[in-house]
């Protein structure tokens, strides 16, 4: 493999990483102006790159299209891009661009509730997979039926009435089990994620340096 | 002060870290054994749904969360996890013959890796032919549209098995469901704690956590990779010493949380 494909990108990650762990270890401010300015960069080239992004969609499109001609695969291509070409001209043709009131319009009656929709979507999606996962079929799914049961009827009103003992026993569902138990995963996530970084750093993550 | 105020202890891990990097590292490019890993159930079950797959004629997807293509933020390393599980799915689908659909995320700039690595899996199992550029899909910025755009595809092709691996949020509930609902079935997981649940409830197998770290090693069958396991077991054990002598300390009255944020 050519330099440029594997030494050169190792290089310049490793001297980023190292950079990074700089501004975060020393007190001194040019390595905080470094690390603000490698920042700068990433938004830019992550903005720049949405172009890929939107070639990469037109082609999945088009080439669904050739595969599947008929009026309803016309109108799944048609409609992205008239809304995209809608948005992108509304956006850049009024004074304010992104702020004017054209563009709001069209932000908070089709992008925002097209959004809300989608959202409730999930909130029936929850409900089935929650019906599936309370089905008693093992130990670990018993206890978790118990712990829910115990902490949803704790926030129906009528139940605590009748049965006080709910509120603190939720209560401790809530903060010993639950977040001792949330903060161990975070801790050995955390620690996943610091390996991988230092793997990184020596340029030993196949991931990044094979491709 | 060379060091910056509040972060001895971190710079303390770090260290430990870096030095059982180098040892289990150099162990490893020696090829001497390493301790053996416990099998993880969801990785088998890649195989069996990839069976599956082809058996019902259906695609296979996979996917990285709506923003799973974050290669500069605190969450690069489940991106890499991720990477490491599609050059894997991918080279499963291209030795059985299974299609695989790719939901990419929608940081654009993570694209070349991605097809990259797919075009990679396809090429290591010698049928670079199979590979369709047309099945990485993209669908624009901000997770509702990936979502839309993941369950059309669901709905539109089929799912046989759907595999979600990498960073995820308020994304994955819909599309793991969805895929559900139309037959297919869920492998998956996140470094995310707080998405954990979505899969705990939703996948017919999990990656619980820092799983998706080790299942991403253990299908790279890389042994530098592997090591980065027990790499991670020593940091484990010096947060369990953490632990312990914060108990002691904190038993004899001293103020825990100021050592700790020295």
């Amino acid at each position: 493999m050519s330099f440029a494909r594997r030494e050169l990108p190792t290089i310049l990650l490793t001297a980023c990483g190292v950079l990074m762990l700089l501004a975060f270890f020393t007190p001194f401010d040019a390595f905080q102006t470094v690390k603000g300015t490698l920042t700068t960069w990433t938004i830019v080239i992550s903005a720049t790159s949405t172009w890929l992004g939107f070639i990469y969609m037109g082609y999945a499109q088009y080439r669904m299209l050739q595969r599947n001609p008929t009026l309803a695969q016309k109108i799944y291509f048609i409609t992205p891009f008239a809304f995209f070409l809608l948005f992108f001209f509304v956006g850049v043709s009024f004074p304010g661009d992104l702020s004017s009131p054209q563009y709001n319009w069209l932000f908070q009656n089709i992008y925002r509730q097209v959004g809300a929709t989608i959202y409730a979507i999930m909130f029936f999606t929850l409900a089935s997979a929650a019906y599936r996962t309370f089905t008693v079929a093992s130990i670990e799914a018993i206890a978790l039926l118990t712990g829910g049961v115990i902490y949803m009827l704790r926030q129906i009103p009528l139940f605590p009435y009748f049965a006080p003992w709910l509120v603190p026993l939720g209560e401790w569902i809530l903060l010993v089990p639950n977040v001792g138990g949330g903060r161990g995963a975070v801790i050995c996530a955390a620690l996943a994620a610091l390996v991988v970084g230092l793997r990184t750093l020596w340029g030993r993550e196949i991931t990044l340096v094979e491709v | 002060m060379i060091i910056r105020t509040g972060t001895y202890l971190d710079l303390i891990l770090l260290i430990v870290l870096v030095v059982a990097s180098w040892y289990y590292m150099n162990k490893a490019i020696r090829g001497e054994k390493l301790p053996m890993l416990r099998k993880i159930p969801a990785i088998d079950a890649i195989v069996e749904g990839v069976g599956r797959s082809i058996e019902q004629d259906r695609p296979v997807h996979y996917a990285m969360g709506a923003s799973g293509g974050q290669l500069y933020s605190t969450l690069v390393s489940m991106t890499l996890a991720g990477i490491a599980m599609l050059r894997y799915i991918a080279k499963l689908c291209a030795r059985y013959g299974a299609r695989l659909i790719v939901h990419m995320p929608y940081q654009a700039e993570s694209i070349p890796l991605i097809e990259a690595t797919a075009r990679e899996g396809y090429l290591e199992e010698g049928k670079p032919e199979m590979f369709r550029l047309e099945d990485l899909r993209y669908y624009g910025q901000g997770s509702l549209t990936w979502t839309q755009g993941v369950t059309s595809s669901f709905a539109q092709e089929g799912v046989g098995l759907n595999l979600e691996v990498g960073i995820f949020y308020s994304d994955c509930p819909i599309s793991l469901e969805m895929a559900k609902i139309m037959g297919g079935m869920n492998v998956g997981g996140t470094g995310r704690w707080i998405m954990v649940y979505a899969f705990a409830m939703m996948c017919d197998y999990v990656f619980l956590g820092e799983e998706i770290y080790a299942a991403g090693a253990i299908v790279s069958d890389n042994p530098l990779m592997l090591s980065g396991i027990v790499i991670e077991e020593v940091g484990k054990y010096f947060v369990f010493l953490l632990l312990a002598i914060g108990i002691v300390l904190a038993a004899i009255g001293l103020d825990v949380g100021t050592l700790l944020s020295m």
